[in-house]
C-alpha cells in the first residue's frame, strides 16, 4: 500500500516492504533499501542504498521530525482514509485549521453565510502578529468554533463548510 | 568570564529576578557563582523552566496572561518580600525600563539593580533624550520642526542638507515621507508631503531629517557607577535585522576603524557620563555609510546581546551590575578594559524565515546544544520543554568566539550545524546562509540588507538525495508504514521490485 508524507507544501507517496534484513522503500518506480539503526537521544544512523549519514530522528503524532546535514525539516503523515475522503470531493476543504495557536481577533462570517473563494473568515493573531483565515473554496459556513478573544492550539477546527454540493 | 572578588560584603544577600527564560537564567549564574541567593518568579506557563529549576527559590505569579504576570510590579515586590530578597534585577523588556518599577522597588527598602528612576524617565522619552544629547554637544541627526516656527521652515529644512526625509508630524507607517536627494526640489516635494499629509491625517504639518542611506545600527556598551564614573566596554554592530529586531549581532563592529571606534565609543561614554549614568547601559546609535553617525537612544538596562561584549573582554556585565547598584565605586578604570579576537551572538528564534518569519511554535522533543571550544548558548529552553505563543519567540542566544572575524564565523557555521532542535521549526538553516552571503562575509550590512536581499530567507531547493533520505526516515519512523511492511511476507516484497 501506498502511503503519504506532507513536506512543506508538497506531498510524497512512498512505500515500504520488507527484504531480508532490511526494508525497502519504493518511490517513483524505484526501490532502495533502508535501515535506521537508533544511537541514543534521538540520534541513529541511517543507511539508504550504499550511503550512511547520521540523522537526528524524532515524532509527535502523525509529525516526524528530522535533522539531516544541519538543517531540521517536519514530515507529516497523511492517513490513507484522509486522503481517500479528500480525492472523493474536497472534503479535505471543508474543515479549516488553525496554522498555529493563538487567539481570534476578529470573527467576519456567521453560520449559513455564504463565502468565495479567499474571502476572509477569520483574523487571527499569534505572537503579536495578525494573520487572516480565508475561505478554501466557495462554500456556506456550517459551524464557527471560537469567538472573538478565544485561544485555541495549532490544528483547532475554527470553521467548517458544509461539504460541496450540500449547500 | 572574570571570576574577580566579590566586594568584601554585599548590601544585600539575595536577588530577585524579575524576569524570565535566558536572561533569568543568565543573570541567576552569576547570583550564584557570587554566593548569593538566587530567587525567581514564575508564571505557571514556565514551570518546568530552567530558570525556575536552578533558581534556590522560585515564586509563582498569576496574571490574566503569562506577559501581565511579569509586568505585574505589585506582585513581584509582594514575591521581593516573602522571600526575602535584598535586591531584584529586572533583566531587560518588562518592567526593566519602567520609571515607576524602579521607585517601588527603592521605596520598599530594596536595591534596584539598575539605574537611578530618573535616569530610566530620562532616556525613555525619545525626544527629551534627543534633546538632552544635543544640548551636551553630541551628534544627533541634524532635523528641521515646522511647528517651530513655520515662516522659516524652508529654510531650516534646506540647512538640514541632502538626502533628507520628510515626514509629515501626525504621520506613521511610511505614509507621506518623501526622499529629496537634489536640494532644488525642496520646495516642491515639501507641498507635495503637505498634500500628502492633510490626505492621509488631514493634518498638512511637517518636519525633515537627514536621510541616512543604507545605515548601519552600532551601539556601545557603557558602565557607570553612583560617583560619575563611566567606561565604555566596546562598540557592537547589529545590522542585521528582519523586522526592525536584531537577529545577528558581533563585535569589532566590521565597520570601524581604530580612531573612528575611539571616537564612537568616546561618544557614547560621554553621553552616559553626563546624565551621571549608573549601571550597564546601551548608546545606540545610526551609522551612515560615509562614517557620520548620530544618537538613536540609550537602553538603561542590560542588553540581549551583552555577551559578545563579555566574550572579548572576559568582564561579566552582571556582576558589574550588581557591584555599582550596591554602591561600589567601578572597580575599572577606561585602559583596564581591553578586547581580543571576535564575537557573534545568533538570537536563535521559533519561526519560519521562507514564510515571512512568522512565528512557529510547539514542543522541543529533542534538543542539542552545540558544543566546543568558543562556543556559548543562551537559553532558558530544555528538551521536553515546549515553545508557546505566549511569550517572545526566542529560543537561545549562540554567541561565538573566535580569533578573528572569520574564524568566528567558520565556527559558527560549524555550531549553527551541529545545533539539533526537533519539534518547532528555527531559523538556525537561514542564519547558515545569512553568514554564507559574500556581503555578510565581506561586513558589509546595513539595516535593510535582509529586506533587500529576500532569497536568503526563502528555502532552498530540496536535493532529489536528501528528499529520499527523509522520506526513508519518515517512512521508518511511522508506525502504519513498519507494521505494513513486517506483515507483508518476503513474495510480496519481490513483487515489489520486479514492478520497477
Amino acid at each position: 500500500m501506498h502511503h503519504a508524507f506532507k513536506l512543506g507544501d508538497a506531498e510524497h507517496n512512498v512505500a515500504l516492504s520488507r527484504g531480508p534484513g532490511v526494508y525497502r522503500l519504493h518511490r517513483e518506480g524505484h526501490t532502495v533499501s533502508v535501515t535506521l539503526a537508533e544511537l541514543h537521544n534521538g540520534r541513529a544512523l541511517l543507511s539508504i542504498g550504499d550511503h550512511s549519514v547520521e540523522v537526528v530522528v524524532a515524532t509527535r503524532g502523525d509529525d516526524v521530525f528530522v535533522h539531516l546535514d544541519g538543517e531540521a525539516y517536519q514530515l507529516r503523515y497523511r492517513h490513507p482514509l484522509d486522503r481517500l475522503a479528500a480525492s472523493a470531493g474536497g472534503s479535505a476543504d471543508d474543515s479549516i485549521r488553525a496554522p498555529m495557536p493563538g487567539s481570534i481577533v476578529a470573527v467576519q462570517v456567521t453560520v449559513g453565510d455564504a463565502v468565495t473563494k479567499g474571502q476572509t473568515l477569520l483574523v487571527m493573531e499569534s505572537m503579536k502578529m495578525e494573520t487572516t483565515i480565508a475561505a478554501p473554496r466557495d462554500g456556506v459556513i456550517e459551524a464557527l468554533s471560537y469567538e472573538k478573544g478565544q485561544t485555541f492550539d495549532r490544528d483547532a477546527l475554527l470553521v467548517k463548510l458544509a461539504a460541496a454540493g450540500k449547500a | 568570564m572574570s571570576h574577580s572578588s566579590a566586594p568584601s560584603s554585599w548590601p544585600f544577600d539575595s536577588v530577585l529576578v524579575a524576569n524570565r527564560g535566558e536572561i533569568a537564567v543568565r543573570v541567576l549564574r552569576t547570583v550564584k557563582k557570587l554566593g548569593l541567593r538566587g530567587i525567581v518568579v514564575y508564571h505557571a506557563a514556565d514551570r518546568g523552566a530552567l530558570a525556575v529549576t536552578m533558581a534556590d527559590q522560585a515564586i509563582e505569579i498569576t496574571g490574566s496572561t503569562p506577559v501581565a504576570a511579569y509586568l505585574d510590579a505589585a506582585q513581584i515586590l509582594a514575591a521581593a518580600k516573602a522571600s526575602g530578597a535584598g535586591a531584584i534585577h529586572p533583566g531587560y523588556g518588562f518592567l526593566s525600563e519602567n520609571t515607576g518599577f524602579a521607585r517601588a522597588v527603592e521605596a520598599a527598602g530594596l536595591v534596584f539593580i539598575g539605574p537611578r528612576p530618573e535616569q530610566i524617565e530620562l532616556m525613555g522619552d525619545k525626544v527629551r533624550a534627543r534633546n538632552f544629547v544635543e544640548k551636551g554637544g553630541f551628534p544627533v541627526a541634524p532635523s528641521a520642526i515646522e511647528d517651530d516656527d513655520p515662516a522659516t521652515f524652508v529654510e531650516r529644512a534646506r540647512l538640514v542638507g541632502a538626502p533628507l526625509l520628510i515626514k509629515p508630524s501626525a504621520g506613521g507607517g511610511g505614509k507621506g515621507m518623501r526622499i529629496v536627494r537634489d536640494l532644488s526640489l525642496l520646495e516642491g516635494e515639501i507641498e507635495r508631503a503637505r498634500s500628502e499629509g492633510l490626505r492621509y491625517f488631514g493634518d498638512g504639518r511637517l518636519y525633515v531629517e537627514r536621510y541616512i542611506e543604507n545605515p548601519r545600527h552600532i551601539e556601545v556598551q557603557v558602565l557607570g557607577d553612583a560617583y560619575g564614573n563611566v567606561v565604555h566596554v566596546f562598540e557592537r554592530e547589529c545590522s542585521v535585522q528582519r523586522r526592525f529586531q536584531k537577529i545577528v549581532e558581533e563585535t569589532p563592529s566590521p565597520a570601524l576603524d581604530a580612531p573612528l571606534r575611539e571616537r564612537i565609543c568616546e561618544t557614547a561614554a560621554g553621553i552616559a557620563r553626563s546624565a551621571g549614568y549608573r549601571n550597564a547601559g546601551t548608546v545606540e546609535f545610526i551609522f551612515g555609510q560615509g562614517g557620520e553617525f548620530y544618537f538613536l537612544e540609550m537602553n538603561t538596562r542590560l542588553q540581549v546581546e551583552h555577551p559578545v561584549t563579555e566574550e572579548i573582554t572576559g568582564l561579566d556585565l552582571v556582576h558589574e551590575q550588581l557591584r555599582v547598584a550596591a554602591g561600589e565605586t567601578l572597580r575599572l578604570q577606561q585602559h583596564d578594559i581591553r578586547s581580543s579576537g571576535h564575537s557573534i551572538e545568533f538570537r536563535i528564534y521559533a519561526e519560519d524565515p521562507g514564510r515571512g518569519y512568522t512565528p512557529t511554535t510547539g514542543p522541543v522533543l529533542v534538543l542539542h546544544p552545540p558544543q566546543g571550544e568558543g562556543v556559548r548558548w543562551d537559553s532558558g529552553v530544555v528538551q521536553g520543554g515546549e515553545v508557546t505563543s505566549a511569550f517572545d519567540p526566542m529560543i537561545a542566544k549562540l554567541i561565538i568566539r573566535g580569533r578573528d572575524r572569520s574564524d568566528a564565523i567558520a565556527r559558527a557555521d560549524a555550531a549553527l550545524r551541529d545545533t539539533v532542535l526537533l519539534g518547532c521549526k528555527t531559523n538556525t538553516a537561514f542564519l547558515r546562509r545569512l553568514i554564507a552571503h559574500p556581503a555578510f562575509i565581506a561586513g558589509d550590512v546595513h539595516t535593510g540588507f535582509l529586506d533587500a536581499n529576500p532569497q536568503i530567507a526563502a528555502d532552498p531547493e530540496l536535493g532529489e538525495d536528501r528528499l529520499q533520505a527523509l522520506l526513508a526516515v519518515a517512512a521508518m519512523s511511522t508506525q502504519p508504514l513498519r507494521e505494513g511492511a513486517d506483515v507483508i511476507p518476503e513474495l510480496h516484497a519481490a513483487i515489489g521490485d520486479w514492478t520497477n
